[in-house]
Order: C-alpha cells, then sequence, then structure tokens
C-alpha cells in the first residue's frame, strides 16, 4: 500500500514538474503572472510528491518489503537500522530519486527566496529547474523505478559489505548536495542569457548557493577519500577511481568559475567564460551523476551498472548543445568592459589559475573517459591507473599552489615593482629555504636523483628526467607551501596592525571584526590554508610512505620504521549478518608502547543459502552461550562456505576488512605528528589463527584530513550570510532594473 | 626471495591491475584477497626464473591489454600518454594568444551615457568601494 502511494506521488510530481516547466515558459510570453505562479506551485507540488515518494521507500526499507527490487537487492532483515535507512541511496533507482528530492528541494527554496526579486529572471530560472526536475522524475517513473517490485521475498542480499560504514550515512548524501547544488547557478545563468539581463545580478544572486555545492562536493570528496581509507585496506585514499574522478571534475571547474567571476566583478570581464564555465561544470555534475550510477567505465562502484545510460546522453547532449547554441546567440551582450593592461596583475593570476584548474579537470575527463575512446576507436580495451594521471596532474597541481600564493596579494591591473617586493619578497625567501631544507634533508637521495637528472639532460632521455624529477616534488610542494602560507600570515598581520592601530583592539578581537566585515575573502584565505595544508598531506603521505607484509602466527612479532607489531591473538565472531575474524595486536613505536589494537577479517555469508543462514543464527544464538561452542559453530561456517563454494555457482560469502589505525598525535615523538601506523589483515586462517598482514607508516596523512577540516572552516566563513554582500546585491538590482526600465 | 627475484616479481606486480573490480590498482598495492593470491602466482613465476617483461606478457596474453595498470606507449594509446602535455601546450599557446589580444585590444568606446545615478545609488557604490579591495 505505502508503495503503490510512493508510486503514484512520483507520477504527481513529474506531472506538476512538466506543468512547471511549461507554464513558465508561456509565462515568460504571456502577459500577466498567473501561468509564473502557477508554475511556482508546481515546482513545490512536485517536491511534496517527491517527498512522499522518499518517504514511501524508506518505509518500504524499514519494514523489509522484500517485494520491491530497490529492498531486496540493498537490504536484508539483519541489516543494521543505519544502514537500512541508507540503503535508499545504495540503490540506483533510490539514489536518482535523492537527487530529484534534493533539487525539488532546492528549487523550492529559490522560488521561495526569490518572490519579490529577480523577477525578470524567474521565469526563465523556473523552466530551468523544472526542465532538469521533469528528466530525473522521467527517469524515477520509466527508467528505473525505485517501487518496481516482484514476488515476495523471505530476506534480502544486503547491501555490498564495503558499503557497511558509517560514511555510507554521510558521504553519499553530501556528494549528491554538491552535485545538485549547482544546478541553481546555471539555472540563473540560463535565464541571465536568455533574459537579456547579463549584469552581475545572476552570479551575485547565486553565490552562496555556488559555494554552497562547492563547499558539499569539496567535504564529500574529502569523506570518500577517508572513507576509502579505513574501509579498503591499500593504505591509500585516492586511486583515481572513475567514480572518484567524476566528482572531482566539477569541483575543479567550480573552484575556478569562483575565482574567475570575481574577474567579472571587479573588471566587468570574462563575462563568456563564467558563463561556459557554470555550463560546464553543471554538465560535469549530471556526468558524474551518470558515471556513478551507469558503471559504464568499470569501478569499484560499478555494482550500479544499468540503462540509464542513453537516457543520460540524451539529456547531457541537449543540455550542453542548447545552453550552448543560447550563449552563442548573446555574445553581443557578453563584451568585455575592460581590457587586461599587465600579466603581472591579479586578473592574470586569475587567469592562470582558471587555465590550470580547467586543465586538470579536462586532463582528467579525457583520461578517464580514454578507456571508452580506445575501445570505440580500435576494439582494444585499456585500463587508466594511477600512474598516468599522476604524471600530468602533479606538476599541474605544484602550479596551482603557486598560483594559490600569488592570487590573493598581487594588485589588480598592474603589479608594480614595489608592489611585487613588498609583498612577495618574504613569502618568497621563505618558500626557497623551506624548499632547500628539506633537500638537505632528502640528504643523498636527493644528490642521487640531481646526478641523474643531469645524465638523462646529457643523453636527451625525457622520461629519466621526468622520473628523476619526481623526488624533488615534495620538497617542492613543501616550499611552496612554506610560501602560501607565508604570504595568507603577512595579509593577516597587515590587516589586524591595521585595526588595532585605528580602533586600538586586541589581536582576537581585530581577527575576528576582520572577518566579520568581509567574510568572503577573508574566509577565502582560510580555505586557501587548508587546500596547503591538504597538498601537505598528500605529498609526504605519498612520498614517504613505507610497507611491509608478513606473515605471522599468534605470539609472533613484526617490526617496521621504527615500529614493532606483537600478534598477541585472536578471537571469532558472529554478529549482525556477518562472521569476523579479530586480530589482538600490541604496537610500540619507537621503543615505546603506545596501544593495542584489533583489525579483522569479515565475510558476510550469503542468507539466500537456507544452511548458510541456520548455521549463522545457531553461531549468533550461542553466543552469549559456552565458548568453545560458539568458536566451534563459527569455524562450522567457514567449512559450509567452503564445501557451498565449490558448487554454488553464486557468490556464496563476501569479504571485507576491518583495517586498524594507530594515530600519532603526541609531542613526545614530534617528528611523528600526523603520521598513520595502519595494519590491514591480508587474511586469517580461522583454525590456526595464522595471519598475513600488511602494515603501512604513513607519514604526515592526517594532514590531509586537518586541512580538510581548515577548508570546511574556511568555507563555513565565506557562505554565511553577509549584510553588505546583500546590500551591494541590492544596489546592483536597482541599478539594473532602472536600466532595463 | 632472492634480490633480484624480488626486483622481477616488484616489477611485475607493480605493472599488473588487480582485477577484482575493486579501485584501478596494481597487484602490489590492492588489498583484496584475489590479490594476494595473484601475488603469490607472480611471486611463483619469479622464483621459476622468469623476467618481468615475460610475466607481464604473459598476462597480457592470458587477459588482455586492460591487465595492465597503464597502457603500453605505443599505437593509438600514445594519445593517452601524450594528449594531455599537447593540450597542456595548445592552452599555453591559446592562453599567450589571448592576453596578447586582450592586452592590444582598446577599452570599449562609452556608449550612450548612462542616466544620473541617484544620492542613494551613489552612497551604496562609495560603501562598497570602502569595504571592498
Amino acid at each position: 500500500m505505502t508503495s503503490t502511494i510512493g508510486h503514484f506521488a512520483l507520477y504527481l510530481a513529474l506531472v506538476a514538474a512538466a506543468w512547471a516547466t511549461l507554464a513558465s515558459w508561456l509565462g515568460t510570453i504571456a502577459s500577466g503572472r498567473g501561468l509564473q505562479k502557477s508554475a511556482e506551485r508546481g515546482i513545490y507540488a512536485s517536491f511534496a510528491g517527491i517527498a512522499i515518494g522518499v518517504l514511501a521507500l524508506e518505509i518500504a526499507l524499514l519494514t523489509n518489503d522484500f517485494r520491491l527490487d530497490a529492498v531486496y537487492h540493498y537490504s536484508s532483515v539483519a541489516q543494521p537500522l543505519p544502514y537500512k535507512i541508507g540503503a535508499l541511496w545504495g540503490s540506483q533507482a533510490g539514489s536518482l530519486l535523492l537527487w530529484a528530492f534534493l533539487l525539488s528541494g532546492m528549487a523550492s527554496i529559490t522560488v521561495a527566496t526569490n518572490r519579490t526579486k529577480n523577477r525578470a529572471l524567474m521565469p526563465w530560472v523556473v523552466t530551468t529547474l523544472g526542465l532538469v526536475m521533469t528528466f530525473f522524475l522521467i527517469l524515477v517513473n520509466v527508467v528505473a523505478s525505485p517501487f518496481a517490485s516482484g514476488p515476495m521475498r523471505p530476506d534480502g542480499v544486503g547491501l555490498n559489505p564495503q558499503l557497511k560504514n558509517y560514511w555510507m550515512m554521510i558521504h553519499p548524501p553530501t556528494l549528491y548536495l554538491g552535485y545538485v547544488g549547482f544546478t541553481i547557478p546555471f539555472a540563473f545563468a540560463m535565464a541571465a542569457l536568455a533574459a537579456r539581463r547579463t549584469g552581475d545580478i545572476w552570479f551575485r544572486t547565486t553565490r552562496r548557493w555556488t559555494i554552497f555545492a562547492w563547499f558539499f562536493l569539496g567535504t564529500g570528496i574529502l569523506m570518500g577519500s577517508y572513507w576509502a581509507y579505513i574501509e579498503l585496506g591499500w593504505g591509500g585514499y585516492w586511486a583515481w577511481d572513475p567514480v572518484e574522478n567524476a566528482s572531482l571534475m566539477p569541483w575543479l571547474t567550480g573552484t575556478a568559475f569562483l575565482h574567475s567571476v570575481m574577474i567579472q566583478e571587479k573588471k566587468g570581464m570574462m563575462k563568456v567564460w563564467n558563463v561556459t564555465l557554470i555550463l560546464i561544470t553543471f554538465c560535469l555534475s549530471i556526468f558524474g551523476t551518470f558515471l556513478t550510477r551507469s558503471g559504464i567505465i568499470s569501478s569499484v562502484h560499478s555494482f550500479a551498472t544499468s540503462d540509464i545510460g542513453p537516457a543520460f546522453a540524451w539529456f547531457l547532449g541537449i543540455v550542453f548543445f542548447g545552453s550552448l547554441l543560447l550563449l552563442v546567440q548573446r555574445l553581443p551582450d557578453l563584451a568585455a568592459e575592460s581590457r587586461l593592461e599587465s600579466v603581472l596583475s591579479r586578473e592574470a593570476s586569475f587567469l592562470f589559475n582558471n587555465m590550470v584548474l580547467v586543465g586538470i579537470a579536462a586532463t582528467v575527463l579525457f583520461l578517464t573517459t580514454f578507456p571508452l575512446i580506445s575501445e570505440a576507436a580500435t576494439g582494444r580495451k585499456v585500463t587508466m591507473g594511477p600512474p598516468i594521471f599522476n604524471i600530468v596532474n602533479v606538476p599541474w597541481a605544484l602550479v596551482l599552489l603557486f598560483l594559490i600564493g600569488v592570487g590573493p596579494l598581487i594588485a589588480w591591473r598592474k603589479a608594480t615593482g614595489e608592489n611585487l617586493r613588498r609583498n612577495f619578497l618574504l613569502p618568497g625567501l621563505t618558500g626557497v629555504w623551506v624548499f632547500l631544507l628539506f633537500v638537505v634533508l632528502e640528504g643523498r637521495a636527493a644528490r642521487e636523483s640531481l646526478s641523474g637528472m643531469g645524465r638523462a639532460l646529457v643523453s636527451f632521455d625525457a622520461a629519466t628526467f621526468l622520473d628523476r624529477l619526481k623526488a624533488f616534488y615534495p620538497p617542492i610542494c613543501f616550499g611552496l607551501a612554506g610560501f602560501v602560507l607565508a604570504t595568507v600570515a603577512i595579509e593577516f598581520s597587515r590587516a589586524i596592525a591595521v585595526r588595532r592601530r585605528q580602533n586600538g583592539e586586541n589581536a582576537a578581537l581585530a581577527l575576528v571584526r576582520l572577518v566579520g566585515r568581509n567574510r568572503r575573502r577573508w574566509g577565502g584565505y582560510v580555505v586557501h590554508v587548508g587546500v596547503v595544508v591538504v597538498f601537505v598531506g598528500i605529498a609526504a603521505s605519498s612520498a614517504y610512505r613505507k610497507e611491509t607484509v608478513q606473515l605471522l602466527d599468534p605470539g609472533g612479532t613484526m617490526r617496521i620504521d621504527g615500529y614493532a607489531l606483537t600478534y598477541d591473538g585472536y578471537r571469532l565472531e558472529a554478529v549482525n549478518d556477518y562472521v569476523g575474524a579479530i586480530t589482538e595486536l600490541s604496537v610500540w613505536q619507537d621503543g615505546r608502547f603506545v596501544g593495542r589494537l584489533e583489525a579483522a577479517q569479515r565475510w558476510h555469508p550469503n542468507m539466500l543459502f537456507p544452511e548458510l543462514r541456520t548455521a549463522f543464527h545457531d553461531a549468533v544464538a550461542a553466543r552469549t552461550g559456552d565458548p568453545a561452542t560458539y568458536r566451534a559453530r563459527i569455524q562450522g561456517i567457514f567449512a559450509l562456505i567452503s564445501r557451498l563454494e565449490q558448487g554454488a555457482g553464486r557468490e556464496v560469502k563476501t569479504p571485507s576488512t576491518e583495517v586498524a589505525i594507530h594515530k600519532s598525535f603526541s609531542l613526545a615523538a614530534p617528528q611523528r605528528f600526523g603520521e598513520d601506523f595502519y595494519v590491514t589483515p591480508l587474511g586469517v586462517d580461522p583454525i590456526s589463527g595464522k595471519a598475513n598482514f600488511r602494515v603501512f607508516v604513513n607519514p604526515f596523512v592526517n594532514f590531509l584530513w586537518l586541512g580538510g577540516l581548515v577548508f570546511v572552516l574556511g568555507a563555513t566563513i565565506c557562505i554565511l550570510p553577509d549584510a553588505r554582500e546583500r546590500q551591494r546585491l541590492e544596489a546592483q538590482m536597482a541599478l539594473e532594473d532602472r536600466a532595463a526600465a | 626471495m632472492p634480490a633480484a627475484t624480488d626486483a622481477v616479481y616488484e616489477r611485475a606486480a607493480r605493472a599488473i591491475l588487480c582485477d577484482c573490480g575493486c579501485h584501478p590498482q596494481s597487484v602490489l598495492e590492492c588489498a583484496c584477497s584475489h590479490a594476494q593470491e595473484m601475488r603469490e602466482a607472480i611471486a611463483a613465476e619469479a622464483a621459476a626464473g622468469k623476467s618481468a617483461e615475460a610475466i607481464i606478457a604473459g598476462y597480457v596474453s592470458r587477459s588482455g591489454e586492460s591487465i595492465l595498470v597503464v597502457p603500453k606507449a605505443e599505437g593509438f594509446n600514445l594519445l593517452a600518454w601524450f594528449g594531455p602535455g599537447a593540450g597542456l601546450l595548445v592552452a599555453l599557446v591559446g592562453m599567450a594568444v589571448l592576453v596578447r589580444k586582450w592586452r592590444r585590444s582598446e577599452p570599449p568606446p562609452p556608449g550612450e551615457a548612462p542616466p544620473p545615478a541617484a544620492a542613494s545609488d551613489l552612497e551604496r557604490l562609495r560603501r562598497a568601494i570602502d569595504e571592498g579591495r
């Protein structure tokens, strides 16, 4: 009954969204506000319908309604409650429903907050938003319905074990908020073109939406990296997986957009580029959703393989080429109001920053889709692993880091020698000093790389030269980080000193008031600091990582880089929906005992095998009884799994790994600050306890997560309401309305 | 394993993809149980005296080129290896041309004089200039 209500609610939501699109478009030609009001109510109605659909699916998940495919494939009776709720976005149909839900919510907020303003733009905004909503509602009603059903089944398959992690509850919705959020600035950009209001209003109105989308996408990427780090057991956090790349691309172009609109704001330049950037960002968001959900390029996320590809391809084509056509028609309205006076200027530095950001995004897009291009052109399948991405993107990223330092301090229009000396001498010296310090610390390795580069240069061996150059990437990165941090520190200290002199405030109060008076600017600096710290974490943890693999019996010890790990013993357990072998470990760091850890291997039995389900429930029932019986029953499950696997022809169990991490934040060992000692049990014999451990020492890796927190802080400062921004926007609106009149 | 065999194993395991369907990672790096089986197989081949190239070629002949972590730098694949670099060069040249054109262009001629701004607008503008940078 509930699912039937959900099903029809989604139909009604589709009708309402289609009506909103049509009525709003008609409203742009007809006089009077009747049609427009009706269209806006259509957006609200569609939101209500989708919300009912979401609620109905959640009820089906919570009540184990295994008639629904979206419940049967992604939930099970034993699945813990949070994962039953999160299973909504585990399925393809459910995640598309979530997309539609978030979009309709944001569209409703946009309509509500623009009831009395932006009236020239709103009909086109509602048309665009309605069109995107209609597309996603067609998908969930026709192509991939979350309410598709079959016969009632006694139990479900359950969520992929790797997804049974608390990040499953947070990461996908966060990422989707980012993807979906870019629809609002895109809709305003299209409205500005269609209504021939190509001034500043469209991006000033949607600035907070843009930062909102960019913030959630960036945070979602960081969360996903952390999730991969703690769940997948390979000691890393980024593997240039197609789905990871899909989220990175719109974030990069969104970052470029946030910077380039500043040039339009200050100088009236780059109007065409800004519209193009937001169009690309929106298209990449749709492409990202498509890549995530279609499984078109094999990846860890390809559990979502489906036939939604053609629908997405058509929609993307229509949106991209339709928007491009509109842009070309409006080119005369988008002429620059001033010219670039010098390459030594902030405008030019933003131009270069845009080139690098869009360059990285284009490279990632090209390399991610290259397997498809290769297969189409030559019939050969190829794989694009991390090394090929790193070759190009690491140098790009270092240039970007340099520009992060240059951009905020170089003068608008034309930098003078005095401006450059005043702002960059000290940061430049700091950067060079840090670089040299790390080269000296590297010592012999640096000398060997340098002589290797020399030999390669003499013999014109470009490949070896580039390979040897890699050894200098970390010191270059640290040097550039020192440069950027010095520029930010100087900027803050100068501004605080001025406030202290003028207003007699203490340093803390001056800092708070300074940030409060121009949140976007100072919040932006904090974001820059966060990005720098992230870069340092990535560079150091990649370059100085150490690892070893060793087979140990209980009681055995292994050593790596000043650490000793003793395998004290193991225990077996049967809980929730898995059986696990938990290894108990003791860790010493530089001879000092630092703690006990537990790392586990889990097997999730396929409960659709009746004998396995019975054996599992028997083991769970014995948990509180005699320990020997409990252990024997679990060992019996392993034996049963082995027997079934010999002739089952389908998956009997799904393994997953729970890594153990010791984080070093103690000032007693400052050289290890931010370091992780990371243990993955590659295999544990449930009978003998013999275990194969893979151990990593990841220096500075926590700087990546700390930098992420600083990024979140900075972006939060930027996104807070700003009365002065609002006043400026209102003044601009008044001027544009007067000009239009 | 002797050092030479160790080097052969590492080279081969670093070049061959773990085809478990997880992240696109080499056999050497992937943490799944399938990678462990592949590592053992590669180590056995290295211990039997095979070169890294021979081990890699064996995998390619059995599973196709997609078993390599990165495609060989030959034929159509050169597009993947050198395409981004060529793109960078094109972007730099394009940027240089654009900057040159912008610097040489005259500022747009003043159009029809805008209507005089109201005192309140001027006051807002003054505040914006004071607060901005």
